[in-house]
């Protein structure tokens, strides 16, 4: 099947493009045969088979969670294409050179052109295109101090033990709804495995890209990093414009070992629908890390500013004695995006600590809600959290809404929560215009003061994106 | 969402008895709302933290006529101006409303007239919920406290609701309070009681433009009562409402104060929840800033002991165009036992951009480094820690205005926290 080249260009949202790469598709709909399928298709394992059928079985029993302060309406789960590959004969981002030079310069403008990753030095890149991972690089330099970080496709072909030990060991094929979907037809994603002892020399990065019309994203990603190992994530998500809803279910787990340390950070920014609320990727992620190791580390960084709908709680399960915990995120809606995100630390272990700094910027007619859970289990002796959750509003139609859960049950635990809420003053604009600085200058300043505790948990590259995105995304909404 | 309870025929006993002839529609609408309800489940978000299964497997009869001493109960502050209720009936003979100014009209519910519109209106916009129509349904009596414009009353108001138990009970305290603009009053609150039984206070209070009332709750209901009240308050342009629940009894209690605020009102809704051994305490709140330039103020304390388990959910909203609100709320949560729980939820949904609110949360045991400051004054550790837990809870109570209750409630609190060696610390 091949769709039709479709260049559409929007003022608001710049990465609206669509590449024409013919595509090895199955017809929409979900049974056990499409399952099947996928399984087929991807050579994949008995065991593997019998993972995704289980999922698929358990799916069928569950209802689409309602708990979230969003509203959109359901998908259709039989009108979603669950498996798309580019053809491989065609050259990769054949068609980035059609794409309109204004386009080009906005990406150059963001510091992540995609045609050219090799500008981002350093960083080697695992292309996810549709479902499909296309290009991997650096491979070598990292297969030599025995890291291996690949396509879920491939990991699967070549290491299907170590996939088989921890796939579904932090989030279990029956976690929730979408986790559940996923993990009965997740088509591809990333593989990372850091052995024993060993620091990753690079930042490892996903560059994940929505482009079939009717094509769900359901990629899978799976970080292991053993004793005493320590690795860097970066994922950034674009996804081009179409007028219908598409749906991104991902999964990922983290697994960290004693003293091991994983860092993930994610820019996300899919195309969160028009002006109208048309369009936009419903995002429903569930992102998990079990500090499984004493003294084990995962941090998570996420700068929330696409879709039109996002539903994602990046959480650690602080297992181990000693470990730590992080979740540091920047949420920004405009127009008629909602936001429902947040994050969950588990604390099982003794002396675990978690952070939670949340950044939540409202502005149009956007919904935006921190919804966090911070859990002391009666074992997790010397239990510490902190969290600090702001909110600014921009405009007097957005909403901005917190709501922290905090369960402690041992005595010894020291939980705090702290939330504030405010606004872009007048005097603070005039401040900056008396300085001439222009109002919208000055606007990204402070959002960028207000951010500068998560952006500086970024690694530099995405950090510089990260700010560019939203000084963007806010254009025209304070006036 | 409800979920049906195992066994739970708690609601259909509660309705089966003869309603009562007064406020025949009230009861009627809100005995249609209770048509096919079930006992909420944990399942239900509003009461993930709470589970009514205990209720469950008691029958509550219908509350019988009793007499008690009340002379342990009177503060010399509020001599002729308390109404007694005594298992949710009128005890005429131990009420004496002989010191309340003439103008404020201050009585019994049963001697109310059912042309009172506004018994069963305060806070319509909201739902009610099932332990309030409960009430609505089957209430016996209560209080109305109508105080007219601009009338400040000098002396406190008491109202005190006794309930004795030998058998479970039910009984269903109704209190409506109205101020007129511009009117002041101070109200105590108190429940009292011994043996098992179900109470479910309904509070319905209207605070007219500019009036301010000053209300104190005290909920010593017996250690094996259950205690489900509901609050609903209307606060006008510019009035006043502070409220401050001091929970201390009961197996089981749950508070759910629900405040309007109209332009530039202020509200203030303290807490304090004192448990031990296995007592659960909830206290679910909403604070909704309805109007431009409101303020509220929130503190929700918990001093939690034994495998005692205390659950806050504070929620505040914002309204689109409630520009120059400002709300603060702060949970904090002591935990003194092994096995003693704690959860919290402070909420913050706002719609509005030109606000200032702000929450806190927070659980923990006594600062190390403020207790090894008392032991090295001398002060032994167990003094320190007592010390330190009735000063956590004291400031609560400092700001009470009746000297008499500020002065109990003080007394109750170092009999529990331990702290009476310490001497005097009122």
């Amino acid at each position: 099947m091949s769709s039709t080249l479709n260049v559409v260009t929007s003022q608001e949202y710049k990465y609206g493009f669509v590449t024409d790469i013919e595509a090895d598709s199955v017809a929409p709909g979900l049974n056990e045969d499409v399952i099947r399928f996928i399984s087929a298709k991807k050579g994949e394992p008995d065991w593997l088979l019998a993972f995704r059928l289980k999922a698929y079985r358990h799916w069928l029993t569950m209802t689409e969670p309602e708990w979230a302060k969003v509203e959109y309406p359901k998908p259709d789960f039989q009108k979603i294409v669950y498996y798309s590959a580019p053809k491989p004969k065609k050259p990769q981002y054949a068609s980035m050179d059609e794409v309109d030079p204004e386009l080009r310069r906005t990406f150059e403008k963001l510091g992540v052109p995609i045609h050219e990753q090799e500008a981002l030095a350093g960083v080697a890149v695992d292309v996810v295109f549709d479902s499909v991972s296309v290009t991997t690089t650096y491979r070598e330099k990292l297969a030599a101090v025995g890291i291996i970080f690949c396509s879920f496709s491939e990991a699967v072909k070549s290491h299907p033990d170590l996939v088989k030990q921890y796939l579904g060991s932090v989030v279990p094929s029956s976690d929730n709804f979408y986790a559940a979907l996923n993990s009965a037809v997740f088509t591809d994603g990333s593989f990372v495995f850091i052995p024993k002892g060993v620091a990753c020399p690079m930042d490892l990065s996903t560059y994940f890209r929505i482009n079939n019309k009717e094509s769900g994203q359901f990629e899978r990603t799976l970080i292991v990093a053993e004793e005493g190992a320590s690795v860097s994530y970066l994922e950034g998500c674009t996804a081009p414009q179409f007028d219908t809803n598409q749906l991104h279910a991902a999964v990922v787990e983290l697994v960290a070992l004693d003293r091991a340390s994983i860092k993930y950070s994610t820019v996300q920014n899919w195309y969160a629908g028009d002006k109208n609320g048309v369009g936009g990727i419903f995002n429903f992620v569930t992102k998990r890390g079990l500090c499984k190791g004493k003294a084990s580390h995962i941090s998570w960084t996420q700068v929330e500013t696409g879709s039109a709908i996002t539903w994602k709680y990046p959480s650690c399960v602080l297992l181990g004695d000693d470990s730590i915990g992080e979740f540091y995120s920047v949420a920004l809606t405009n127009h008629k995006q909602q936001a429902d995100t947040g994050t969950k630390m588990v604390h099982i272990g003794r002396n675990t600590k978690s952070t939670i700094i949340s950044k939540g910027i409202s502005a149009g007619d956007s919904s935006n809600s921190y919804r966090g859970l911070v859990k002391v289990q009666p074992k997790a002796e010397g239990a510490r959290n902190f969290s600090q959750c702001d909110s600014m509003l921009i405009g007097q139609s957005c909403s901005a809404s917190t709501f922290p859960y905090i369960e402690v049950q041992n005595r010894s635990a020291r939980v705090e929560h702290e939330a504030t809420t405010s606004k872009i003053g007048e005097e603070q604009l005039l401040y900056f215009q008396q300085r001439g600085i222009p109002a919208e200058e000055a606007i990204s300043m402070i959002i960028n003061g207000f951010c500068k505790d998560v952006f500086r948990e970024l690694p530099m590259e995405f950090a510089v994106e990260a700010t560019k995105l939203l000084s963007l995304k806010l254009e025209g909404s304070v006036g | 969402m409800t979920t049906v309870v195992a066994g739970s025929n708690l609601l259909a006993d509660l309705l089966s008895g003869p309603r009562p002839a007064e406020w025949a529609s009230l009861r009627e609408a809100a005995e249609l709302r209770l048509a096919g309800r079930e006992l909420p489940a944990t399942r239900d978000e509003d009461w993930k933290y709470t589970d009514l299964k205990v209720l469950a497997s008691s029958t509550f009869g219908p509350a019988p006529k009793a007499t008690v001493d009340i002379a342990g109960h009177l503060l010399p502050e509020m001599v002729g101006t308390r109404q007694v209720f005594v298992n949710g009936h009128h005890a005429p003979h131990a009420s004496c409303a002989s010191a309340v100014p003439a103008g404020v009209r201050y009585f019994p519910m049963s001697h109310a007239s059912e042309a009172c519109h506004t018994l069963g209106s305060i806070g319509n916009g909201a739902a009610k919920g099932l332990f309030e129509d409960l009430n609505t349904a089957r209430f016996e009596d209560g209080a109305v406290i109508l105080v007219p414009k601009n009338l400040k009353v000098a002396l406190p108001l008491h109202l005190l609701f006794i309930t004795k138990a030998e058998t479970p009970i039910a009984v269903f305290p109704r209190i409506l309070v109205m101020l007129e603009r511009g009117a002041e009053l101070e109200l105590v609150e108190e429940h009292h009681g011994e043996g098992p039984y179900l109470s479910c206070p309904v509070v319905e209070v209207h605070v007219a433009e500019g009036a301010i009332l000053r209300h104190e709750r005290v909920q010593r209901e017996s250690p094996e009562a259950y205690h489900l009240g509901t609050l609903k308050a209307e606060v006008g342009r510019g009035g006043q409402y502070h409220s401050r629940t001091l929970s201390f009894g009961a197996r089981l209690s749950r508070q759910q104060p629900w405040v309007r605020l109209a332009e530039g009102a202020e509200a203030s809704l303290d807490g304090l929840a004192l448990l031990e051994g296995a007592q659960v305490a909830d206290t679910h709140s909403f604070l909704h800033h309805a109007e431009p330039g409101a303020s509220s103020h929130q503190l929700h304390k918990c001093i939690v002991d034994g495998k005692a388990r205390a659950i806050f959910n504070g929620r505040i909203l914002v309204a689109q165009g409630a520009q120059g609100t400002d709300a603060q709320q702060q949970s904090r949560n002591l935990l003194l036992s092994e096995a003693a729980r704690v959860d919290t939820k402070p909420q913050l949904e706002i719609y509005a951009d030109d606000v200032k609110c702000s929450h806190g949360a927070a659980v923990g045991q006594l600062d190390p480094e403020e207790l090894f400051y008392l032991q090295s004054r001398g002060m032994n550790a167990d003094d320190a820690r007592n010390l330190l837990t009735y000063g956590f809870a004291a400031d609560v109570l400092t700001h009470i205005p009746v000297a008499s209750l500020r002065r109990a409630l003080r007394q109750l609190v170092m009999a529990r926290t331990q702290a009476t060696s310490l001497g005097d610390l009122g």
